[in-house]
């Protein structure tokens, strides 16, 4: 029953062919009603499943059980997914190019099904195919324009890179059902020893790829190849959600695992720390909000390292609803400037109300009370304390770079400087203006940004904690304090940014830093090159295995060839070798009978890697008439024994 | 009902190579039209199969006397594992008849082969008398050995020629240890059933090893490992595309089955004891064939390289379900991914074969780097393509993830290491095999492919018929997975090591 979360989307996304061939004309509206319809069945399912407690289970066969439950946060999770993938899929419906728009729709809502699948898994092997098909989705949406070979490339450079990172589920999956014959989650807490170390730090490795973890941050940039719609589907609410959702799902396990909790709490104040500075020296405007979405994801992965999955969670939601506006803000200026550079926007008085809708979004990115983002970051620097004043110390530090890269990004997307100098000389589109399809989905988004405000109101986070099952932690007066002091920094640096050096993270020394600060070069260095190298390597080997092969063959054929006494035979073998690579020699034969050196012309061309056609047939025949001797011989020899020996 | 299945494609192929006057239309339907009907008789011993729990080890057995003096008999039958391997490649053979290649003039010749092929490989699959199962695996030699020379292109008979001393040599290794093995037991019989019950041959002693060694080189050839896989990338590239679907679906599969069927069956104390070996070789297999695929620049020899990776999966399951010790259920599962492997490997790898052939017939050509940019001009294609790879590469909800997750989660009970670096693989493969596609349809169309044509009727058709049986194995194997776990090959070992 609970299966049908998947099922619906999946069935909408096999719906847009016929959507789209039954109406005539633009392909824009039936896409958007069959998307939304999707979804919002999906949406309701999800409620009623979290209200029912709903269960599914699909046997396939032994321990091959599909099993899917509702707990308080995967049902919450499972009516997240679907609330951001609408707004998302119906700017998606109206912003991207209409060549292509129903498969990116339909990938779009596989997506979604994929996600929700991994979602509501109660075992691993649920977990593992839900988590693959979000994987390969992402690779078909990020190679979505096809035409530039760039884009695939980039995808794939992504699914690689993630599917690096599954193996560590594959082990986890692995290794449960050799210690306990199930892969399902409650039989996860009777594993100790080496198999709970297995299972643990290969669940570790999965959600640190997935979600764009040092050492695996930089394929969030290459997923931006990708349209900008599915970019805020994927940082917001799928695939780099997935694996901060694992942990958060299994934390009771994985902190019964010594050494885990430390290994994802340094994961993630190192990625949240990196990521803020390499977001801060970004100029473009959807890498900066991929390396946003590593800094906060990496907040989360320390959150969940201190002990307080459920704060997690609620940055979690916090962030799905802030990202995924910005990202389509980042569209709408980038479709308008021709570009996603930032020095070349300012359009603030371009699209007012755009710019407003998005500020709501950037003030709760840079944590700015009373916004949502705002509070559930103040209670990581808590869960932060609980452990040390340094984990405090470097979250409030990553909330500083999060307010000046989110100061930065508003200030120069949606500035008000006038750029009228600017603007005409490059590739911008001035006719474009945002449809009210994309507007009205931005304007959703912002709302469920406000909505995330009530978290401040001492009731609603009551009732909150008590429906998710969460303890919510408060920040001690002296800790907001400090932290919103820190906040208030950042946003001078910002503002000081954007108005005095615009250029940074463009020269020489700083370019670097933008780029995961090297990362990709050393990815490409220490493992691209060499498995390269090593299967051509490899190639070569094997080939060089079958020529030596090839070569005793054909000498076998020449000694027949020999044996038969034809003389002439060993000067066109030669004539041919010659053809195969010794032009200098070939003329020379050709010199002296015009006869064989076309007997070795056509014997040439039926060559491979330097053997004649003609000595291969003389073999076949020599060596089967052989064999076939042989056989018969040995059969008959075989025959009488057995008749004596019965 | 199973004899008919071997001796219907056979008679078909009798009469159309004595039948010198039927035109190209007629030999083609005769020879579809044989091996449907061949396909049916099994369909219908599939819907008379008991899966329940008392099922027989071998069902719908029938029993011919032949050579009684030797023990040599006509024996047909089946259990799970023969069953789905034989419907799988019974399917496999309607499709590849039917695929369209280059028939060089000779349509007739080329359907009577094929018959023939598809006779002696279900002949292999069905039988259950030794002396038989030998004979059937020469002549499948001979069967293909005149496909890819007659019907190949470039250094054809090179290559067929490379193919039949190669794998004849092992099939020679297979004949001493079927003769050691039978002459070891008590009474002289070919009855396969007999020598599973008797366990002629057992330990590490230095009879019981050889006609091991002879069994294992003899199939690893077929299969092939590492290091005897030399064979089958120059086979490939120079066979006909329907060919190459046979020779990578249907005739690898002889050598993963005759393990099972033979050494693992036959003599499991003595496989046991080698077990842990012959996981390494799998292991390298795994590794290097992936590695190696990764290298290559030519269409048909990456595919090829990957059936050296996947049969290696195949390998790593049966010996971690052949080792002695681990619970039932690791060795089940892993045994149960290995004969899905076969099946999922025989569908996904037989489908992209043919589209190779699609491609040749179309521009002549394997260079990957001759292609690009033809998804808008071949959207079918594409599509089935993308699906092949997927499954290939392990995906789930396609048939290959069904086998490669139960053969990791089956061998890592047993041989946890073996498993984990394997794991390795399938990030290979699917780099290679997305950058594969991504090479050959996205990007921008070299000019002497601007008048590409997608996929006709019939090819769509019937590769769509493969792979609708992928994703639906892919989304819900049960039914699949309990017809493989009946019968003989999954009979709880009664041996007598701990």
């Amino acid at each position: 029953m609970l299966f049908l979360l998947v099922l619906l989307p999946a069935l909408a996304a096999m719906a847009v062919p016929a959507a789209v061939r039954m109406v005539p004309g633009s392909p824009r509206r039936s896409l958007l009603l069959v998307a939304m319809t999707g979804l919002a069945l999906t949406l309701i399912v999800a409620v009623l499943a979290s209200i029912g407690d709903w269960t599914g289970t699909i046997v396939w066969a032994g321990p091959l059980v599909l099993t899917a439950v509702t707990t308080p946060v995967s049902g919450a999770m499972a009516i997240l997914v679907p609330m951001i993938a609408m707004p998302v899929l119906a700017y998606a419906a109206f912003h991207e190019e209409e060549a292509g728009l129903a498969r990116l729709i339909g990938i779009l809502l596989l997506f979604v099904a994929g996600m929700e699948s991994l979602v509501v898994a109660a075992d691993l092997l649920t977990l593992l195919i839900g988590w693959e098909l979000v994987g390969i989705c992402s690779y078909l949406l990020i190679a979505h324009d096809w035409r530039d070979a760039a884009n695939p490339a980039s995808g794939l450079y992504a699914f690689l890179v993630t599917r690096i990172g599954d193996l560590g589920l594959f082990a986890a999956a692995m290794a449960a059902y050799a210690a306990t014959g199930s892969f399902s989650y409650d039989s996860l807490t009777g594993i100790s020893g080496v198999p709970a170390v297995v299972v643990s730090f290969g669940l570790v490795l999965s959600a640190a790829s997935k979600s764009g973890q040092v050492p695996f941050s930089p394929w969030l940039f290459r997923a931006m190849a990708g349209p900008t719609s599915v970019s805020a589907l994927l940082h917001a609410a799928t695939m780099v959600a997935a694996g901060a959702y694992v942990i958060i799902r299994l934390e009771p396990f994985l902190a019964t695992v010594p050494g885990v909790s430390g290994t994802l709490m340094a994961i993630g104040l190192l990625t949240a720390l990196a990521g803020g500075l390499v977001a801060l020296f970004q100029n473009h405007a959807k890498k900066l909000l991929a390396a946003s979405t590593s800094a906060h994801f990496g907040l989360m992965f320390a959150a969940v390292g201190s002990g307080y999955p459920g704060i997690a969670f609620l940055h979690m939601i916090a962030h799905a609803t802030f990202k995924a506006p910005l990202f389509l803000a980042a569209g709408i200026a980038g479709e308008r400037s021709g570009s996603y550079d930032m020095n070349a926007m300012r359009y603030g008085r371009v699209f007012p109300i755009v710019a407003g809708l998005t500020a709501v979004a950037a003030f709760s990115l840079a944590g700015i009370p009373p916004l949502g983002g705002a509070f559930t970051k103040e209670a990581i620097v808590t869960a932060g304390e609980h452990n040390s004043l340094w984990v405090a110390a470097a979250v409030i530090l990553a909330g500083a770079l999060s307010a000046a890269y989110a100061t930065r990004f508003q200030l120069s997307t949606f500035g008000f400087e006038d750029q009228s100098a600017k603007d005409g000389k490059d590739r911008a589109n001035h006719s474009y203006r945002p449809s009210a399809v994309e507007t009205g989905a931005l304007g959703t988004l912002a709302v469920l940004v406000l909505a995330t405000s009530l978290i401040f109101v001492p009731s609603v986070r009551d009732s909150l904690g008590r429906a998710l099952g969460i303890n919510i932690v408060e920040a001690r007066f002296a800790t907001f304090v400090v932290s919103t002091l820190a906040v208030l920094v950042g946003i001078l640096v910002g503002t000081v940014l954007v108005r005095r050096d615009p250029k940074v993270g463009l020269t020489e020394q700083t370019q670097s830093v933008s780029d995961w600060l090297g990362l990709p070069q050393l990815i490409d260095r220490m493992v691209t090159r060499p498995v390269m190298g090593l299967a051509r390597a490899a190639a070569s080997i094997d080939d060089w295995v079958i020529d030596a092969a090839v070569q005793m063959i054909s000498s076998g054929g020449q000694r027949a060839a020999w044996l038969m006494g034809r003389r002439d035979d060993r000067i066109l073998d030669r004539g041919v070798s010659a053809t195969a690579g010794f032009v200098g020699l070939l003329a020379f034969y050709s010199s002296r009978t015009g006869e064989w050196l076309l007997n070795g012309l056509a014997d040439g061309t039926a060559m491979v890697v330097g053997q004649s056609g003609r000595d291969a047939r003389r073999i076949q025949t020599g060596m089967s008439h052989h064999y076939y001797a042989l056989a018969a011989a040995g059969t008959v020899a075989a025959i009488i024994f057995l008749l004596i020996v019965s | 009902m199973l004899t008919l299945a071997i001796l219907i494609p056979l008679l078909g192929s009798l009469a159309l190579a004595l039948r010198p006057g039927w035109s190209e239309p007629v030999s083609r339907m005769i020879a579809i039209g044989a091996s449907i009907l061949s396909l049916l008789s099994l369909v219908i011993v599939w819907i008379g199969f008991d899966t329940g729990p008392g099922a027989p080890a071998f069902q719908s057995v029938a029993e011919l006397q032949w050579i009684p003096t030797l023990g040599v008999a006509w024996r047909v039958g089946v259990d799970g594992m023969a069953l789905a391997v034989s419907l799988m490649s019974a399917l496999l053979f309607v499709c590849s008849i039917a695929w369209p290649a280059d028939y060089k003039g000779r349509a007739r010749q080329y359907y009577a082969w094929f018959l023939f092929l598809q006779g002696v490989s279900l002949g292999l699959f069905l039988t259950l008398d030794l002396l038989v199962f030998y004979v059937f695996f020469d002549l499948s030699l001979v069967g293909m050995y005149f496909l890819i020379g007659r019907w190949g292109h470039g250094d054809a008979e090179f290559a067929a020629l490379k193919f039949f001393v190669y794998t004849l040599a092992g099939s020679l290794a297979i004949l001493l240890a079927i003769l050691g093995l039978v002459l070891a037991n008590d009474t002289l019989t070919f009855d396969m059933r007999a020598l599973i019950t008797a366990q002629p041959l057992k330990g590490m002693d230095i009879r019981s090893s050889l006609v091991l060694f002879g069994f294992l080189v003899g199939f690893a050839i077929k299969t092939p490992l590492v290091p005897f896989h030399t064979w089958l990338p120059l086979a490939h590239v120079e066979a006909p595309g329907p060919a190459s679907a046979i020779l990578a679906g249907v005739l690898l599969k002889m050598g993963t089955y005759g393990i099972v069927r033979i050494p693992f069956s036959m003599m499991r104390e003595t496989f046991a004891d080698y077990a842990y070996p012959l996981a390494i070789v799998a292991l390298v297999s795994i590794l290097w064939g992936a590695i190696v695929a990764l290298g290559q620049s030519n269409l048909k020899r990456r595919i090829a390289y990957t059936s050296v990776n996947h049969m290696g999966y195949t390998v790593l399951g049966i010996s971690a379900a052949g080792a002695a010790f681990g619970t039932e259920g690791p060795r089940t599962l892993a045994l149960t991914g290995a004969v899905t492997e076969m099946v999922a490997h025989g569908l996904i790898t037989g489908s992209l074969f043919l589209l190779a052939g699609s491609f040749w017939q179309r521009t002549g050509t394997y260079e990957l780097s001759a292609y690009g940019g033809l998804a808008r001009r071949s959207p079918k294609l594409m599509i089935a393509f993308f699906v092949a790879a997927f499954a290939s590469f392990g995906l789930p909800a396609l048939a290959g993830f069904v086998a490669e997750f139960q053969i990791f989660a089956g061998t890592f009970a047993v041989y946890p290491w073996l498993a984990a670096i394997g794991l390795v693989g399938i990030v290979i493969t699917a780099a290679l095999f997305l950058s594969m596609a991504q090479q050959i349809f996205f990007g921008t169309v070299p000019d002497q492919r601007l008048s590409f044509t997608d996929l006709s009727r019939t090819e769509s058709g019937f590769v769509a018929a493969l792979l609708v049986l992928v994703i639906l194995i892919g989304i819900y194997p049960g039914w699949l997975l309990a017809l493989i776990e009946t019968g003989s090959a999954f009979a709880p070992f009664q041996g007598s090591i701990n």
